[in-house]
């Protein structure tokens, strides 16, 4: 019965035959967690589990001297040995299947709340006002960690321990995969009937030839071969074929731990930063400049390319009739950018899906409104204030926007404004509201205040809004101004007119040396899966007895985990094939040709 | 770029859609009408499997047939039964059935394309777009699925299934042809979007033949604990629920690497319009969980004790999450991926 | 006979290899989490231990770029020209809630050292010539400075010494090297112990 037993070193092995459905979900390091009886213990394939994807099932033990081949049923769990040390519990427990299973259920679990609570990094204007409508529950949650769950440490924990089982179970099955490919295919059993699928047929030839003729069919078809040791009087030839299922398998897992370097190569070496430019402004790519400037761990400000942006004009255009309108049609920020300071100025049409590419950099167009432009003069008759002042969109289909003007040098008092701007002006129940997003009749309300701006302390203040505890509102109520209008202020405080509008557009600026990698570990893993999914591990084994009148060739086959269907088909295929070349074999002998027809 | 909609493509396109549905529906009828009434045969998928049949006669091997006659005791691998034949053999019920599902589809097929002609970009720009994007591809997909493993029981659910979801389409969420926001004016609408859609329409199946194993298992153990009748017609001609597990891994191991491509897909078009490849978006997130749940399937499917039942609630989790992705998170969750044109 | 996993050599070394992976991507990990820290680099001194109030050793100065500009009064101006001068360099803005708390230190200040050989230099970043002038008008500033809406001079200075959000004030030696920064609000005192240091030509201590 050696045979049967046949085992090499490196893969433990043996053919079971019978078994339709591969077995052995033994985890990556022990069998001591596999469920008892009604799993099968010994498989041909111990590399794979049914779902053939990362199961682990390493270090199958070579089988008992009593197994018994025609019983399909389990051998009891192993008992571990009695010096079993902790640690290495601890490395069997995390590199095992379930382990990466529970693992995987959390990381899913754990993404939940970062999708549904408002999170630090994309909008913090909402962690905000989630703590000022929750005031009870939202320290609790941010204790939690749960205002930025994805980089929490809680939530590196669980991918890093994931990935840490990953590395755990796919380098030693490199190992064994790099083991097998070299070990040839086991001998061939001595009863191929048992095997779930088989043939038998008889041929003219004698035995050694046939086995020749397979054995060149096969080899022809890309299949490994071993044939009997000299000296061995039976005829026989194993044949065993894709080792690419594993080798993709491997692949898109290392693959994924590749996509987990490249964000962190991004995360230490790359920054974000955004820029909000009115028309006919430019700025520097300096740090001063920006708005916004998230660097990486390793960045510091001195590592930002020096390049500058002129914004000659931006033009958004809209759907002016038909159910869509209202909705924009296109934007477009026509700009001027030189790479570095003293070279040549280069224009750019910068859209939404149409970023710059500078330097390795790229430059974004994110958003826009509308600057309304301000011209103060104090009570002295000064002008102390004339700037286009960004407002903030407030409803993005009709832009609708907010804004406050703050005059700090006024005299005597500093003066401050609320605004709300509408491109398209309509008064609705004596509400000033906004009909449409382009400007075709834009007006601006405000509301007016003196007193201490609070700027003058030194704490840093939003641009956009106003604080107005030590101020005093100086007009009852709103005033409306069309451009070109002005409003004076009561007690011969000022006057402020509204000379016009600018628009702006907000940039963002990324540098990222980790996104080529991601994306080539992202296509490596894509091939990988695809190999682990298409590509099946068979082996077929051919045998020949000699007979009175030549030989029967018997013929098995046997497919792990056979998911996607299809070795039935070539096993069926390959029989035809190996009898029509026994046959042509056969007419090609002396004695046969003058039955040729 | 002003793309003006092209009315009449418009209105052929819903026009065919309704018929679409109506033919889908008699199709549910008649598969329905199998179920119950059809010729009685084996449950069985019956290219899983294979023969082995004694055979006397030489099976067209090797030069004409004037050899010597092979001994008895030859086996060889069965000839596989034709489709023609299968179909044949399946009953008229089933033909009914199939002759009416691949009109539907066809009809469902230049709704979809005149969907697309009539705005001139591909049609899945806005959440009804894409339902019925994807339910035409589940069909689709399904009928090959059918036919190729000749399951015909499975007709009445998975086509069922289709019915309703294009039924709610066209009644919640119906949205007039009508061009797209500048963010998705980009070439990689037809790749990110179309790799979504294809990899839903597969899960959808997958979801259905799932949802069919945990009837079928949880009778199977009802009949081993003797609390059921083990000769319930009805239950006896869906498949086994072996079948159904192997039948939905494939589907599974179908849809995966699609999904895989289309959030990569997603990532780069991303990077193109926001300026950052992964930035978890909600709609970015689920669809990340929907991936990971997928993944967890296909190792509970490995796993001692994780097989069977578990594993599918797993894959059921995954396309639920799928769904809650779909309608939920984009619709009601703001960030930048709300462009399911909903209102 | 029943293997074990690590019992083999060949078992031995596969577990160590694959131990070292993992203490690599868990090495790996924490590396990114960890944060560079360290005392006072070398070269460079705190006022009064303030890490924004840095004082540079002699030899470890970066050399300011000569830039030009229009002043808001319409005056040609050249940093090379004042080579030979102590200069205060300030980057402030009118809408810029600490530089505004600054103002009269700086006006104050430049008064003092007018005729000291110190000059001092305004670069106002992000505003308007109206907005600019306002603002020295209301602080008594009488200085110049340069209207920098694009932050180009805040750019090319920041080859030197990087230049954040306003206020950044730079104390430039006679040699045209930055003696000494305030990063943030500068003070009288800290100021007024930069700029004599800065004029005694002695190095930071």
């Amino acid at each position: 019965m050696t045979e049967l037993h046949a085992s090499q070193e490196a893969v433990p092995d043996s053919t079971v035959p019978g078994s339709t459905v591969p077995c052995s979900t033994v985890p990556c390091s022990t069998v001591a967690d596999s469920a008892p009886a009604e799993e099968k213990a010994t498989s041909t394939f111990p590399e794979d589990g049914p779902g053939g994807r990362a199961a682990l099932s390493a270090k199958v033990p070579a089988p008992q001297t009593n197994w018994d081949p025609a019983d399909p049923g389990g051998r009891p769990p192993q008992t571990p040995p009695v010096n079993f040390g902790w640690g290495r519990w601890a490395w069997r427990q995390l590199t095992s299947m379930r382990t990466a299973l529970v693992l995987l259920f959390l990381l899913a679990l754990g993404s939940i709340p970062g999708s549904l609570l408002p999170q630090q990094g994309q909008d913090p204007a909402a962690v905000q006002n989630y703590f000022t409508s929750h005031p009870a529950l939202a320290p609790w949650l941010n204790h939690l960690g749960l205002f930025n769950v994805f980089a929490a440490p809680w939530f590196a924990a669980i991918y890093l321990l994931l990935f840490a089982s990953l590395v755990g179970c796919v380098v030693p099955r490199t190992f064994r995969l790099a083991g097998a490919a070299r070990t040839p295919p086991p001998r061939a059993p001595r009863n191929l009937g048992r095997l779930p699928h088989s043939a038998s047929y008889h041929s003219a030839l004698a035995a050694d030839e046939a086995v020749a003729i397979a054995a060149a069919a096969l080899g022809g078809k890309r299949f490994r071969l071993r044939r009997p040791a000299e000296g061995d009087k039976t005829y026989w030839v194993s044949a065993e074929k894709g080792y690419l299922r594993e080798a993709g398998n491997l692949l898109f897992h290392l693959a994924l731990l590749g996509v987990l370097v490249s964000i962190a190569i991004g995360g230490l070496f790359g920054y974000k930063a955004n820029k909000l430019m009115i028309e006919g402004g430019s700025f520097s790519n300096t740090v001063s400049a920006l708005d916004e400037f998230h660097p990486g761990r390793l960045v510091t400000g001195s590592d930002l390319a020096p390049f500058s942006i002129t914004l000659k004009g931006f033009s958004a255009n809209y759907y002016t009739s038909g159910e869509s309108r209202g909705q924009p049609s296109s934007f477009d920020a026509r700009i001027s950018y030189s790479s570095s300071p003293g070279a040549p100025a280069k224009p750019y049409d910068l859209r939404i899906n149409q970023p710059l590419n500078v330097d390795s950099l790229k430059v974004y167009l994110i958003g826009h409104g509308y600057a309304p432009e301000f011209t103060v003069t104090d009570q002295s008759g000064k002008v102390v204030y004339d700037e286009a002042t960004p407002f903030i969109p407030a409803n993005t289909g009709t832009f609708e926007s907010d804004g406050v003007v703050k005059v700090p040098d006024a005299s005597p008092t500093q003066l401050g404004f609320i605004g709300v701007f509408v491109p398209t002006a309509v008064s609705v129940n004596g509400v000033l509201e906004s009909a449409f997003p382009a400007p075709e009749l834009p007006a601006v309300s405000l509301l007016g205040y003196e007193g201490n701006l609070g700027i003058n302390s030194g704490i840093p203040q939003s641009v956009y809004q106003l604080d107005t505890t030590a101020m005093t509102q100086v007009t009852a109520k709103p005033f409306l101004l069309q451009p070109g209008q002005s409003f004076t202020l009561p007690g011969g405080r000022g006057k402020i007119t509204f000379t016009g509008y600018k628009q702006w557009v907000s940039l963002a600026i990324t540098y990222d040396p980790g996104q080529v990698p991601a994306l080539v570990c992202g296509i490596l893993a894509l091939a990988g899966l695809l190999l682990s999914f298409l590509v099946r591990r068979r082996r077929v084994f051919v045998r020949a007895a000699g007979t009175e009148e030549g030989s029967v060739v018997t013929v098995g086959g046997l497919a792990r985990t056979d998911a996607g269907g299809g070795f039935e088909d070539e096993f069926a295929e390959l029989v035809a094939q190996l009898r029509a070349a026994h046959n042509e074999g056969h007419s090609v002998g002396p004695t046969e040709q003058q039955s040729e027809a | 770029m002003l793309v003006s909609v092209n009315q009449t493509f418009a209105s052929i396109s819903g026009d065919f859609l309704m018929t679409a549905l109506l033919i889908y529906s008699l199709a549910v009828v008649a598969f329905a009408g199998d179920f119950a009434f059809g010729r009685p045969r084996r449950a069985a998928a019956s290219r899983v499997r294979a023969e082995r049949v004694t055979q006397l006669a030489t099976v067209g091997a090797g030069p004409s047939g004037d050899g010597p006659l092979p001994p008895v005791g030859e086996s060889l691998p069965a000839a596989p039964v034709s489709t023609w034949q299968a179909i044949g053999e399946a009953g008229s019920w089933v033909r009914a059935a199939l002759g009416l599902s691949a009109l539907g589809a066809i009809a469902h097929l230049v709704a979809v394309v005149t969907r697309g002609l009539a705005v001139g970009r591909a049609p899945w720009g806005n959440m009804y777009e894409f339902i019925t994007a994807l339910t035409c591809i589940a069909a689709i997909f399904f009928l090959y699925v059918m036919v190729r493993y000749r399951a015909w029981s499975l007709g009445v659910f998975v086509m069922g299934a289709v019915v309703l979801a294009l039924g709610l389409a066209e009644t919640l969420i119906y949205t007039a042809a009508g061009p797209l926001v500048p963010a998705l004016q980009s070439y990689w609408l037809s790749i990110h979007v179309t790799a979504m859609t294809l990899a839903t329409g597969i899960f959808f199946v997958a979801a259905v033949l799932g949802i069919l194993y945990l009837v079928v298992e949880r009778y199977r153990a009802r009949v081993a604990a003797g609390k059921a009748d083990p000769g319930n017609g009805l239950l006896a001609r869906i498949p086994s629920a072996e079948q159904l597990d192997k039948l939905t891994y494939r589907t599974v191991i179908f849809g995966f690497p699609v999904w895989t491509f289309g959030v990569i897909a997603g990532a780069i078009w991303a990077d193109q319009a926001w300026g950052r490849y992964w930035g978890w978006d909600p709609v970015e997130t689920w669809a990340f969980i929907t991936w990971v749940l997928y993944a967890a399937y296909l190792h509970a499917r490995a796993t001692a004790g994780w097989r069977g039942t578990r594993a599918h609630i797993i894959q059921l989790l995954g396309f639920a999450s799928l769904v809650t992705n779909m309608l939920v998170v984009q619709v009601f969750i703001t960030g930048m991926h709300s462009y399911a044109g909903v209102n | 006979m029943p293997s074990r996993l690590v019992t083999t050599v060949k078992g031995r070394k596969r577990a160590a290899v694959s131990l070292a992976a993992v203490a690599a991507v868990l090495l790996a990990g924490g590396l990114w989490a960890a944060q560079a820290s360290g005392g006072t680099p070398n070269g460079e001194t705190y006022v009064d231990g303030n890490p924004s109030a840095v004082l540079y050793d002699t030899g470890h100065r970066a050399l300011v770029p000569d830039f030009s500009g229009t002043t808001l009064a319409g005056v040609p101006l050249r940093l090379a020209t004042y080579r030979g001068t102590v200069v205060v360099l300030n980057f402030w803005g009118s809408w810029c809630a600490p530089c505004r708390s600054e103002g009269e230190t700086l006006a104050a200040l430049s008064g003092r050292y007018a005729h000291a050989g110190v000059s001092f230099i305004g670069v106002d970043e992000n505003d308007t010539p109206t907005n600019a002038e306002a603002f020295e008008q209301g602080f008594g500033i009488k200085y110049p400075s340069l209207n920098d809406p694009s932050a180009s001079i805040a750019q090319a200075v920041s080859s030197a010494v990087l230049i954040s959000s306003p206020p950044t004030t730079l104390v430039i030696d006679r040699t045209g090297h930055v003696a000494g920064a305030i990063f943030g609000t500068a003070t009288y005192s800290v100021l007024n112990t930069m700029i004599s240091k800065a004029m005694t030509g002695k190095a930071g201590a």
